[in-house]
């Protein structure tokens, strides 16, 4: 038989049961399409985290840890490894230093930084410039606020309290300096270790303000030294990290295997990216099954379907075979007619997974951040929902595999009805 | 054309522990010759319709030989035998076995459906037929929409449509009235003289048998009366 005249013999048949064939491909694409949106919310979550990670602007950065400071000769390897842009040495000073300015104060962590190695790297600035000499200081983007005096800090207890009351917290927000911070002086004062008190205070010009952090809970009120000044201080104990700059996302593996690979202690945010991505497979694999049970429940109406639609047909069946056909065309047509049904559902599943896929995205984060009462939910950039390909191709052969398995026994059972048995039941 | 053998089939019925055998062929021969028409009679239940399937293929029997154009048949495997059948044999059956669904030409064209041949090919042939059988007129309706006569036209045109040199019928006038039964017996005699096709019919109706160039009687399994080879 032509598989054209196949195709065409198939659907004659299922047009004849239009009503059940429509409600076996119904069942087909709820379970189906249950299979793809629950899947796709792993999908979903899976992408705002990466997202939330790729954001970050230290992406493609890896931190070396390490007591030691770094060696010129170790630099140096470093900085020839392939697709390495840039190796920024930084020292944070162990103890904090103390601001004056304008009868205010505060207390900021403090770092040295290669300056001629942030050069190099995009400005992370949002005022003016780094320094250029080592009585020139940047700031962090919450400097100001950090700087208090007496009626400030008496405020901001009494804010806090009556925020804690309400069981949240208070972040300082509309306290400190008001004023315009950049180029002023300030005086700080570094904790000598061996006196084991503040040391005396020293002028600095605020040449520069940093931006403002990603996340807007960290409050950074740091200070930024030129890496010279550290002679100065011989005695600061200071803890070492070195920044490497890699050019692109892809090189971040590599060389961070590299530098592994020569002992090197080294941390990147990808290699968070390489265990979120491996908690979301299972997790997707999961749901994945859950989702499968649903195909699973449909595939018994298709299985309900052709079996009726065999026992129906038995007398037919017995024409076909006494007229020549094979056994292994009935089988065929039979199975046809289930992939059919399977392939139906399967479309109209796609069709519908996407739709609620949209509207999911579209709707929740407004039911979401009315329940939270939370407007910050509104300005975040969340999927709930996404369908890859990737899932469309998985949810659909699921779908269709299921289908055509549920189909083959009521196939088989079609080869084996016998002529005369078939031909001598009545009309 | 076609040449049994102590050709012999057995039933077993009943429970599997209170088995019951009935020994229906007990060791049939005879030939036929091409271009003959052959009516097998005898009383009911002596065995006509099993003789008929399973030189069919439609069951396999107990043992024996059955030759068809010097191919033995008897053994085929199921595959084979629906192979066979489609290029050999036509089928008349007494209820006519027409697809309910399908009309008189989708009826028609079924065969040739089956054996793969392509849309242009089948309609000409359809067409042809039709004429010889005179359906031209009702090719477009459905089975229940004719006469028992017209039926069994529909079913004798797909029995001839794919040309097979030999069509098997088992009681084909069983469910007409007389004139119709003439119709036919005549429409048979045509086609058997025009095409060239051998006829083996079943049948205990003594106008059938009158047709016919010769009579096999089936008495109690075997074949009695000594007409069963024709030279
Ligand atoms: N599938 C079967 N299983 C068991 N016994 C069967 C089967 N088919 C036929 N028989 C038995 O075999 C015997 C012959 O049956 P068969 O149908 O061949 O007779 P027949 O000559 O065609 O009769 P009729 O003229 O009434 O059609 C009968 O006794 C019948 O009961
Ligand atoms: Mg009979």
């Amino acid at each position: 038989m032509l598989f054209k005249d196949q195709i065409l013999f198939v659907l004659q048949h299922m047009k004849k049961n239009k009503l059940r064939v429509t409600m076996t491909v119904l069942a087909t694409m709820i379970g189906c399409s249950f299979l793809i949106v629950l899947a796709s919310v792993g999908f979903g979550i899976q992408e705002t985290m990466r997202n939330e990670i790729l954001n970050q602007e230290q992406i493609t950065q890896i931190e070396l840890w390490g007591n030691e400071t770094l060696t010129e000769e170790d630099k140096k390897f470093i900085e020839e490894i392939e697709h390495v842009n840039v190796v920024l040495k930084k020292e944070s000073i162990n103890s904090t230093i103390h601001s004056k300015l304008e009868g205010r104060e505060g207390d900021s962590n403090g770092t040295f930084i290669d300056i001629s190695a942030q050069k190099k790297l995009p400005s992370n600035l949002s005022e003016g410039r780094l320094p250029e000499t080592t009585n020139e200081i940047v700031v962090g983007f919450h400097y100001a606020q950090s700087l208090l005096n007496e009626t400030d800090k008496a405020e901001i207890e009494r804010k806090s309290k009556a925020a804690q009351e309400e069981g949240g917290y208070y972040d300082g927000a509309d306290e400190g300096y008001k004023g315009e911070i950049l180029n002023k002086k300030v005086e700080l004062q570094f904790f000598d270790e061996t006196a084991e008190q503040y040391g005396e205070p020293i002028s600095f010009t605020i040449v520069g303000i940093l931006k403002e952090p990603t996340y807007d809970w960290y409050i950074d009120s740091s200070i930024v030294f030129h890496d010279e000044l550290r002679n100065a201080y011989p005695a600061l104990i200071t803890s070492p990290t070195t920044l490497i700059y890699v050019d692109s996302l892809e090189h971040v593996m590599p060389v961070l295997d590299e530098l592994k690979e020569k002992k090197y202690q080294v941390y990147s945010q990808v290699e968070q990216l390489e265990e979120l991505d491996l908690f979301f497979l299972i997790f997707k694999l999961g749901l994945l099954f859950i989702g499968t049970i649903a195909i699973l429940i449909a595939s018994i109406g298709i299985f309900n379907t052709m079996t009726m639609a065999v026992t129906e047909r038995t007398r037919e069946i017995g024409v076909l075979k006494a007229i020549g056909a094979s056994p292994n065309l009935i089988q065929r047509l039979f199975l046809m007619e289930s992939t059919f049904i399977g392939l139906l559902g399967t479309i109209l599943a796609i069709g519908v997974s996407y739709i609620i896929s949209f509207l999911a995205n579209a709707i929740l984060p407004h039911i979401v951040s009315y329940a939270l009462s939370d407007e910050n939910i509104m300005n975040h950039d969340i999927t709930f929902s996404m369908i890859p390909l990737s899932l469309v191709i998985i949810a659909g052969s699921i779908s269709i595999l299921v289908a055509i398995f549920s189909g083959w026994r009521p196939a088989r059972k079609a080869t084996k009805i016998q002529v005369i048995h078939a031909l001598r039941q009545e009309l | 054309m076609i040449k049994v053998d102590s050709l012999k089939h057995t039933f077993t019925i009943g429970k599997k522990d209170k088995e019951n055998r009935i020994e229906v062929l007990k060791g049939i021969n005879f030939n036929i010759q091409s271009k003959e028409i052959v009516a097998i009679v005898g009383k009911s239940g002596s065995g006509k319709s099993t003789l008929l399937q399973i030189i069919a293929g439609f069951m396999k029997p107990e043992s024996g030989s059955i030759l068809i154009n010097n191919t033995e048949i008897a053994h085929f495997s199921e595959k084979e035998s629906a192979a066979f059948r489609m290029n050999h044999f036509g089928f008349i059956f007494q209820n006519f076995q027409l697809l309910p669904g399908q009309t008189v030409f989708e009826n028609i064209e079924l065969p040739l459906k089956l054996k793969g041949i392509g849309h242009q090919v089948r309609q000409k042939k359809v067409q042809e037929i039709l004429k010889k059988v005179g359906l031209v007129e009702v090719e477009d309706h459905y089975p229940n929409e004719l006469s028992g006569g017209q039926q069994q036209r529909v079913a004798i045109a797909r029995a001839m449509i794919t040309n097979p040199p030999i069509i098997l019928a088992d009681e084909p006038t069983g469910s007409l009235d007389s004139q119709t039964e003439q119709e036919i017996l005549l429409l048979i005699q045509q086609l058997n003289k025009n095409e060239e096709i051998t006829f083996v019919i079943i049948t205990h109706d003594e106008e059938v048998a009158s047709i016919a160039n010769r009579k096999l009687r089936m008495s109690d399994g075997f074949l009695v009366g000594g007409t069963q080879y024709a030279f």
